[in-house]
């Protein structure tokens, strides 16, 4: 009886060690899971890069750091220091909306062309020539070819 | 008809160097720093910098969002946007520099000296930094290495951390830079 008491104890504390670490480690370590995470706003590339032309202190109220869910076209797919950026148009000639994609997108990625419209979702960072979103993954590679 | 033929070749030519662009862009820069103590190493990424070089006037313009930082562990992220850099306040780091004795006609490299002002966290030093830059066709690479003192910045560590945070951080830079188009 003792003795099943002791073995009790010992598994709730090894689940409780357990599940202490996988929290710990959720806390610390572990990145963003974009995909479960439910976006904030919904909104079109255009107008969020317009947003940030208008009023940068306030669009960068209204965005920083939040997960946005954004409809865009491709501008341009670049490969550089081993990431993907997808530049969707901002409606402006020399502005868009620079979009850091997860390392785990890399294969939808390639099949992506410039013209192709995408929905995408990403925390956005702020802007300087353009807005900036990072973590960003596809959700529908091809809304409209 | 010799004297034609020279004349057409020499308005090519400076035709040719008409459509070479004073400026040059990189949206894309790479700038890391790194922190090592006894405690811990920590570094971060920032894979979206702006910056913007004038061959004519050889001067340089960075500029950067701190909130673009990447670390390894999401606490510290939180930690140097909220405590040590307040990216709130001060969402940009900036820099605005003039290369010294800088040739943009030499093909590969050469090692210059960029002297100008950084500004972060809202305070702005004088600053010189040694850079290699580097020509090859139609893009400009520089790329370089440089300490600074994060008291210089006004940037404050809770004594709790101090044994966790280097008084001196490393900050690598790699900018490739393309033809500004206007």
């Amino acid at each position: 009886m003792k003795k099943q008491l002791i073995k009790n104890i010992a598994i709730l504390f090894f689940v409780g060690l357990l599940i202490l670490y996988a929290g710990l480690y959720r806390i610390f370590f572990k990145e963003v899971d974009m995909i479960k995470t439910p976006a904030e706003i919904r909104i079109s590339s255009e107008h969020l890069v317009a947003s940030f032309l208008a009023n940068e202190p306030l669009a960068n109220n209204r965005y920083v750091e939040k997960v946005i869910e954004v409809q865009g076209i491709i501008d341009e797919i670049t490969y550089l220091n081993d990431r993907y950026t997808v530049f969707l148009q901002g409606g402006d000639k020399w502005s868009c909306l620079m979009c850091d994609m997860q390392p785990d997108q890399i294969e939808k990625v390639k099949k992506l062309k410039p013209g192709q419209k995408v929905l995408l979702k990403g925390i956005c960072k702020g802007f300087l020539k353009d807005a900036i979103l990072l973590n960003c993954v596809l959700l529908n590679q091809k809304i409209n070819e | 008809m010799n004297k034609t033929i020279t004349l057409i070749l020499i308005l090519i030519v400076r035709i040719g160097c008409a459509q070479e662009p004073d400026q040059y862009i990189t949206r894309q820069g790479q700038a890391s720093f790194f922190s090592y103590t006894s405690v811990e190493n920590i570094q971060a990424t920032n894979n979206q910098v702006l910056s913007i070089i004038d061959l004519s006037k050889k001067e340089i313009a960075v500029s950067m969002l701190m909130r673009a930082f990447v670390f390894e562990k999401s606490l510290m992220e939180e930690h140097f946007n909220e405590s040590y850099i307040e990216s709130d306040i001060y969402p940009k780091a900036t820099f605005q520099g003039q290369i010294q004795d800088f040739d943009p006609s030499i093909n590969g490299e050469q090692t210059r000296i960029v002297k100008g002002q950084l500004t972060i966290h809202g305070v702005t030093r004088e600053t010189e930094i040694k850079t290699k830059i580097e020509k090859t066709g139609r893009t400009y690479v520089l790329s370089g290495d440089f300490e600074l003192r994060i008291k210089d910045y006004e940037i404050k560590v809770p004594p709790i951390l101090a044994r966790n945070i280097a008084k001196t951080i490393s900050v690598t830079f790699s900018f490739k830079y393309i033809p500004y188009e206007k």
